[in-house]
C-alpha cells in the first residue's frame, strides 16, 4: 500500500507547547481524507511540517515516500495551507502566472482553471479587494492547475458564509472526483468532512485519538437521548453507559435491545421520562465523544 | 529550479508599480529634475554668463561615481525591503515555498534586487546625460571630449557603485529574514548605510579598519579608478578594497541564505 502522507513519531514544540506529540499517521493515496480537531489539535503543524514550512523538533515525515518539504517531494503537491494570501497588487491571473513561473509550469490552463473555480470575471481584479471566499477559490485554483497528485486543504472553508462553504465543498468534490488526486483535507466542520471524505483521523493535543473511515468511525456509536428528571439519577443508573447532553438529558450508549429494560429500571427508581428518542451515529457525536476519552483508538 | 524562480521574480517585481517607482524609478528621475531645476535657476541667477561646457561623459562618469550614496542607497533599500522581505509583510511564503526550494527562491530575490539596481544605476547615469544635453541646449554649451578613458572609467564607477549597492542589498536580505519584517529591512539598512558613511568620512588613510567599511573601500576603489596615474605617490590598496566589498556581499547574502534554509515559517 502507498503512503500520501506518513508521520513517524512527529514531534513539534514552539517553547512550552507541544504542537505535535509523537504522532505516528499514515495517509493512504487515494481518494478524500479528512482531519479533524479542535483547535491547537495539531493539524495546521502536521501540514506546515508537511509542505517543508517548519522543521520538525524530532521524528520524521514524507510525502509519497520522499522526505517532506524537500524539492523532489513537494514537486506533486498542491496545497492549501489557512485562508490563502496574495500579494495585493498582483491580479488572480498575475498570481497564478506567478506560481506558474515559480512552479517551472508555464503551460498552465490559467485561465481555464480561473474559469473552473467561477473567477472568470475577476480575474484582472487585484486579489487585495477579494472577499474571503474568492481567496479560497483562487487557492483552489492555485493547488490544482499544476495538477498535483496529492492536495493539502487546511480548512479550506475557513470564514466564509454557509452559501461559500457549501460551494466551495463542492468544488472540491467536483475536483476531487475530475483530477484524480489524493486530498488531504483538514477542517472544523464535521458535515463537510462527512460528506466529502472516505477516512478521517482525528487529533487532539497533537496526538492521533482514532483513524478509519468516515462510517465506522458515524457508526459505531448509537445513542438513546432521555430528556428526564432528575438527570443525577439517570447517570447514576446508567454508570459508564451515560453521559449529560445537556442540562436536562442524557445520552446512553446501549444496543437497541436494552431499551425497554433502561426505561423500566428508569422509572422503577423514580424517574420521570418526558422523552426517549434515538439519536442516530453521526460524526459528530463520535467525534465528540472520541475527544472527551482523549483515549488512543483505531477504528480500522 | 533557480530559473524558474527568477522568472517567477522578475514578472512579480515588474507588476509591483510602487516598488518599481520608488526602488528603480525615482532616483534617476529626481536626479534629472534637479539637474534640469539647478540649471535653469543658475541661469536666472547668473544672467549674461558664458556657456559652460558640457561633458556628457563626465556627467555620466561623475553620476556613476555618486551613485552609492546614503541618498541612492535609501531608495535601493526601498526596492531590497519590498522585494526580500514582502513576503514576510504579506505572509506570502507559505505560498511559494511549497513550489521552489528556499535557496532558490531567496538567490532569486536577491539577484532580482542586484539586476534592478544596476537598471537603476543605469538610467541614473543615463539621467545626467539628459542633463548635459539640456544644458547644451538651453545655454548654448559647447560639447567637450571626456577626459580620461571613458569605457573604463564609467564600467568601472558603474562597477563599483553597484557593487556598494549590492552590499545593501545583501544587509536587507538578511536583516529583512532575521526580523521578518520590510521596516527592518530598511531601517536596518538605513542605519548601517548613515553610519559607515559617517565613519568613512572621518578615515582618511587606507588601514584595515578603514578599508573594512563598504563605503570606504568602495570610494577608494573609484578614486584609484579616476585619479591622475601621473601624480600618484604609491599605489592604493584597490585589490584589499575590492576583495572587502566582494565579501560583504557574498557574507550577507551566504547568512541571509543559511538563517532563512533553517527558519520556521510559522507565521511568515
Amino acid at each position: 500500500m502507498s503512503f500520501a502522507l506518513e508521520a513517524e513519531g512527529l514531534t513539534k514544540t514552539y517553547g512550552a507547547v507541544r504542537a505535535l506529540d509523537d504522532l505516528t499517521l499514515k495517509i493512504p493515496a487515494g481518494g478524500v481524507f479528512g482531519v479533524l480537531g479542535p483547535n491547537g489539535a495539531g493539524k495546521s503543524t502536521l501540514f506546515r511540517i508537511a509542505m517543508g514550512l517548519v522543521r520538525p523538533t524530532s521524528g520524521v515525515a514524507r510525502l509519497s515516500g520522499a522526505p517532506a518539504g524537500h524539492a523532489s517531494s513537494l514537486r506533486q503537491v498542491g496545497a492549501m495551507i489557512e485562508t490563502p494570501r496574495y500579494p495585493p497588487y498582483l491580479t488572480a491571473r498575475d498570481a497564478l502566472k506567478m506560481l506558474a513561473l515559480q512552479s517551472g509550469a508555464q503551460d498552465a490552463d490559467i485561465g481555464g482553471w480561473l474559469e473552473r473555480v467561477g473567477l472568470a470575471e475577476a480575474a484582472d481584479r487585484k486579489t487585495s479587494t477579494f472577499s474571503v471566499g474568492m481567496k479560497q477559490r483562487l487557492g483552489l485554483a492555485a493547488v490544482f492547475f499544476t495538477r498535483p497528485s496529492l492536495a493539502i486543504l487546511d480548512e479550506p472553508t475557513s470564514g466564509m458564509d454557509p452559501a461559500g462553504i457549501q460551494e466551495i465543498r463542492e468544488l472540491i468534490r467536483r475536483l476531487a472526483a475530475e483530477e484524480g488526486a489524493t486530498i488531504i483535507l483538514a477542517s472544523h466542520q464535521l458535515d463537510e468532512v462527512r460528506r466529502v471524505c472516505d477516512r478521517v483521523a482525528i487529533l487532539s493535543k497533537g496526538k492521533l485519538v482514532a483513524e478509519g473511515p468516515v462510517e465506522t468511525l458515524a457508526g459505531r456509536k448509537p445513542a438513546l437521548r432521555l430528556v428526564a428528571s432528575p438527570v443525577a439519577q439517570v447517570l447514576e443508573v446508567l454508570g459508564d453507559q451515560g453521559r449529560a447532553d445537556g442540562p436536562d438529558a442524557v445520552l446512553a450508549q446501549i444496543e437497541r435491545g436494552e431499551a425497554p429494560a433502561l426505561i423500566r429500571a428508569l422509572v422503577g427508581a423514580g424517574v420521570d421520562i418526558h422523552e426517549a428518542r434515538w439519536r442516530e451515529a453521526d460524526l459528530e457525536s463520535a467525534y465528540l465523544d472520541i475527544l472527551q476519552a482523549k483515549e488512543p483508538a483505531d477504528a480500522r | 529550479m533557480l530559473v524558474d524562480a527568477l522568472a517567477a521574480e522578475r514578472f512579480r517585481l515588474l507588476k509591483d508599480r510602487g516598488t518599481v517607482f520608488w526602488g528603480v524609478l525615482f532616483a534617476p528621475i529626481a536626479g534629472l529634475v534637479l539637474t534640469i531645476g539647478g540649471e535653469l535657476f543658475a541661469r536666472r541667477l547668473m544672467k549674461g554668463a558664458p556657456p559652460i561646457p558640457v561633458d556628457l561623459v563626465g556627467r555620466m562618469v561623475k553620476a556613476l561615481a555618486g551613485g552609492a550614496s546614503p541618498v541612492m542607497g535609501l531608495f535601493v533599500l526601498i526596492l531590497s525591503a519590498a522585494v526580500l522581505a514582502g513576503d514576510y509583510r504579506w505572509e506570502t511564503w507559505r505560498l511559494l515555498t511549497p513550489r521552489n526550494g528556499r535557496v532558490n527562491l531567496l538567490l532569486a530575490k536577491l539577484a532580482t534586487a542586484a539586476i534592478a539596481v544596476a537598471v537603476s544605476l543605469v538610467l541614473y547615469a543615463l539621467a545626467a546625460a539628459l542633463g548635459g544635453l539640456f544644458s547644451a541646449a538651453t545655454s548654448g554649451g559647447a560639447f567637450v571630449a571626456y577626459r580620461g578613458e571613458a569605457l573604463t572609467d564609467l564600467a568601472g564607477t558603474f562597477a563599483v557603485s553597484w557593487l556598494q549597492l549590492v552590499v545593501l542589498v545583501a544587509l536587507a536580505a538578511l536583516v529583512g529574514v532575521a526580523t521578518r519584517s520590510t521596516m527592518g529591512a530598511l531601517i536596518g539598512g538605513l542605519v548601517f548605510a548613515a553610519a559607515q558613511s559617517m565613519v568613512a568620512a572621518w578615515m582618511h588613510e587606507p588601514s584595515l579598519k578603514a578599508l573594512l567599511l563598504p563605503a570606504f573601500s568602495g570610494d577608494l576603489l573609484k578614486t584609484a579608478l579616476l585619479q591622475d596615474r601621473s601624480v600618484v605617490d604609491e599605489p592604493l590598496p584597490w585589490a584589499k578594497a575590492l576583495a572587502f566589498l566582494l565579501a560583504w556581499a557574498v557574507g550577507l547574502s551566504a547568512a541571509a541564505l543559511a538563517l532563512f534554509q533553517r527558519q520556521d515559517l510559522t507565521r511568515e
